[in-house]
């Protein structure tokens, strides 16, 4: 998997205020701004996705407004979501529990 | 094996005029984030946190940006892309536009932002030369996608 140099989380989180059990989903939502070439460049870099991966992510994200792009648990969600944002993209974490509401 | 250098000949009457909207944009994106971090029940201390790490690497992405614009790029209308400054550019690339949207082009609408086409005689001088911005740092966001491999654009 891809990682950069920048993949850096914030680590000053206190232990054990937040719900940081259970499965976790790394969301981008749609912007009317970045390139459909930029956001397969990022989900190819940062999930090491290959190209027809990446751009079904791409084109879900485009026409349905949402891709979930990776699941699992939360500090690695939190991970992937601050590196999206590093990249400008609109990533937000969603519990599987609220998922399945 | 040479590392691999894009350079690129810009109109330098044509650019340099944009620079102007740039600048204000950067000085704007050294306290502000492009786009709004959303994390769920996050305290405040983890917010502040996130979002100033976040500040701090959109700042060195910008300044990455802002240093295409020199010496070379005034006497020769020259900026060149490398495995040094890709990947920040065109992040860079992303807030200034996410900036001008927020800023100058809402009235537009997004449809019209998507799709790029927008009578630019009916846009007032601000707007105008916002939008030309916004069009001109999508172009230098493709030149560093289609030209630079992923040796460049690390993976």
């Amino acid at each position: 998997m891809a990682e950069t140099k920048t993949n850096i989380l914030p680590s000053a989180r206190p232990a054990g205020q937040l719900q940081l059990e259970g499965m976790w989903r790394v969301v981008v939502l749609n912007d009317p701004v970045n390139l459909m070439s930029y956001v397969v460049l990022v989900f190819k870099k940062v999930f090491g996705f290959d190209e027809p991966t990446a751009r079904r992510h791409m084109l879900e994200v485009h026409e349905q407004g949402r891709s979930v792009v990776w699941s699992g648990l939360r500090e690695k969600a939190e991970a992937y979501v601050f590196t999206l944002q590093q990249w400008h993209l609109t990533a937000v974490l969603e519990s599987d529990e609220a998922a399945a509401r | 094996m040479k590392p691999r250098r894009v350079e690129v000949k810009l109109s330098l009457p044509v650019v340099a005029p944009l620079l102007d909207v740039v600048k204000e944009l950067a000085d704007g994106l050294k306290q502000t984030l492009a786009a709004k971090p959303a994390l769920p029940d996050a305290d405040a201390i983890f917010h502040e946190v996130w979002t100033g790490e976040l500040l701090s690497n959109q700042n060195e992405d910008v300044s990455a940006l802002l240093s295409l614009f020199n010496e070379e790029f005034f006497t020769e209308g020259m900026v060149a892309f490398d495995q040094t400054n890709a990947e920040s550019i065109a992040r860079a690339c992303s807030a200034v536009r996410l900036r001008l949207r927020e800023l100058y082009l809402l009235p537009l609408g997004d449809e019209a932002l998507e799709i790029g086409e927008v009578e630019l005689a009916k846009l007032s001088e601000p707007i105008r030369k916002a939008f030309m911005c916004y069009l001109f740092l999508a172009t230098i966001q493709e030149l560093i996608i289609q030209h630079l491999d992923e040796s460049i654009i690390g993976s």
